[in-house]
């Protein structure tokens, strides 16, 4: 397998996570983040380098916030255009609790598959 | 796609519009406005690195253009597929002319054909008062500011009524302003603007809404009067009928003269239906209405998706300028 397939196959994984790990992200946040905050932290949790390519998480922010799931203000910046902020809502919440019980489901189910002949 | 990896953030903003050729131009603003806030904030975080240092390693952390060009389309085609609701289309020519009453996107139209007259208005005063001061104010001191000003006041409402349409017809809108990130000077800046044909389309369109609004208005509102009229005329008459109201004494319908109710008697039924016709073609126009001034509007309000040629033509001037 090539660099370019193992992309392919990271990028057709990553196509719901996206959604689920930003809900999780501003879930646990005290403040409002913003999109280049959002990948920094990210990118940090996995030693610099995010799964996601950052660009990718700003149009997934821009649509859970038109499904209500986050609100967001915009904030003026020194260094470029206005920064928009996000914060989860209630209905976000909600939907958090949801996605993260199908992903805990979907794990295990992949899971038995993968882990068993490591086990055996 | 074969390229050479962008240099700097004009570069990349460049390159991620030509990927991004063909899509909504409401959706390519909005995707120039994350990279740029993305690239900006990173070349900022890192002052020790030059700008071409930083874009470097973008590919590989914010994403190369044809890659976040991609995310862009394939976010937008799921989120207008999860946000639609699904209608059921009715094959029978009968049922599709009636069924623009479960359809919310005709009431919607036919409150921002109402609502046009009263934006109508302020745009038309904000554009004709604005251009006015700032041409008379142009020989004084204040007269930049003031036009500084005005410039900004038009993008915010030019912005605010993208988002009142898309709310209204359902059209994508941008949902983002327009952002001059070039480093210009003062007066560059300003030349920029009175160049911009958009300025320009822009306040055509402020001063436009005026008679366009007025227009709609007077379709909404006749329309709607004289098509429930027609129909309350039926209900009148039973009503009058059965003796539950009259006119201050004058006899509505009087069964006292048979002829009335001889040359009438088909007649207030045929005129409800007439309403009932008119109302729903009213329906009919108000949707499609909706859907061209959406059309225009967005011809108006926001910017070509062809990039400036100038710009182009001269990237290192654009480098220097930083």
């Amino acid at each position: 397998m090539d660099d370019s397939d193992e992309r392919k196959f990271q990028k057709e994984l990553n196509g719901g996570l996206v959604g689920l790990v930003l809900l999780a992200v501003l879930a646990e946040s005290d403040e409002d983040l913003y999109g280049y905050e959002i990948a920094k932290r990210l990118a940090s949790a996995n030693d610099g380098t995010s799964i996601f390519k950052e660009g990718t998480i700003y149009p997934v922010l821009r649509a859970l916030s038109a499904g209500n799931l986050l609100t967001s203000r915009i904030v003026p910046s020194y260094s470029g255009p206005p920064r928009r902020y996000y914060r989860i809502t209630e209905q976000g919440r909600g939907v958090l609790a949801e996605w993260k019980l199908i992903w805990q489901g979907t794990r295990n189910f992949v899971d038995r598959f993968t882990e068993q002949k490591i086990q055996e | 796609m074969n390229r050479s990896a962008p240099r700097s953030i004009d570069q990349y903003l460049r390159q991620l519009r030509e990927e991004l050729a063909g899509a909504d131009s409401a959706l390519i603003q909005d995707a120039l406005y994350d990279a740029e806030e993305y690239l900006r904030a990173e070349v900022a975080a890192h002052p020790d690195k030059s700008e071409s240092d930083v874009l470097e390693l973008i590919a590989s952390t914010y994403g190369a253009p044809d890659e976040v060009a991609s995310a862009y389309r394939d976010t937008e085609v799921k989120v207008k597929a999860a946000m639609a609701t699904p209608r059921k289309e009715s094959k029978s020519p009968l049922g599709r002319f009636f069924g623009v009453f479960l359809d919310p996107r005709a009431y919607t139209s036919l409150f921002f054909m109402l609502l046009a007259l009263a934006t109508g208005i302020i745009y038309f005063v904000l554009a004709v008062t604005g251009l006015s001061l700032s041409a008379g104010l142009s020989v004084l001191i204040i007269g930049v500011p003031f036009f500084l000003m005005f410039m900004a006041v038009c993008r915010v409402v030019s912005l605010a009524e993208g988002r009142l349409i898309e709310a209204m017809t359902g059209v994508r809108m941008p949902r983002r302003p327009v952002y001059q990130g070039k480093a210009l000077g003062f007066w560059a800046r300003i030349g920029e603007m009175l160049k911009d044909p958009r300025t320009w389309t822009t306040i055509a369109y402020f001063i436009l809404m005026l008679p366009i609004g007025i227009l709609y208005f007077v379709i909404a509102v006749t329309g709607l009067s004289v098509s429930l009229s027609l129909i309350a005329l039926p209900i009148a008459g039973v009503l009058a009928q059965a003796g539950w109201f009259g006119m201050g004494g004058v006899e509505v319908f009087s069964t006292a003269q048979p002829e009335w109710a001889f040359h009438t008697g088909f007649g207030i039924p045929l005129l409800g239906l007439a309403g009932v016709l008119l109302l729903t073609a009213l329906m009919h126009l108000a949707r499609g209405i909706g859907r061209l001034h959406a059309m225009f509007a967005k011809s108006m309000l926001v910017a070509r998706t062809a990039s400036n040629p100038a710009e182009a033509a001269e990237p290192k001037a654009a480098l220097a300028a930083h």
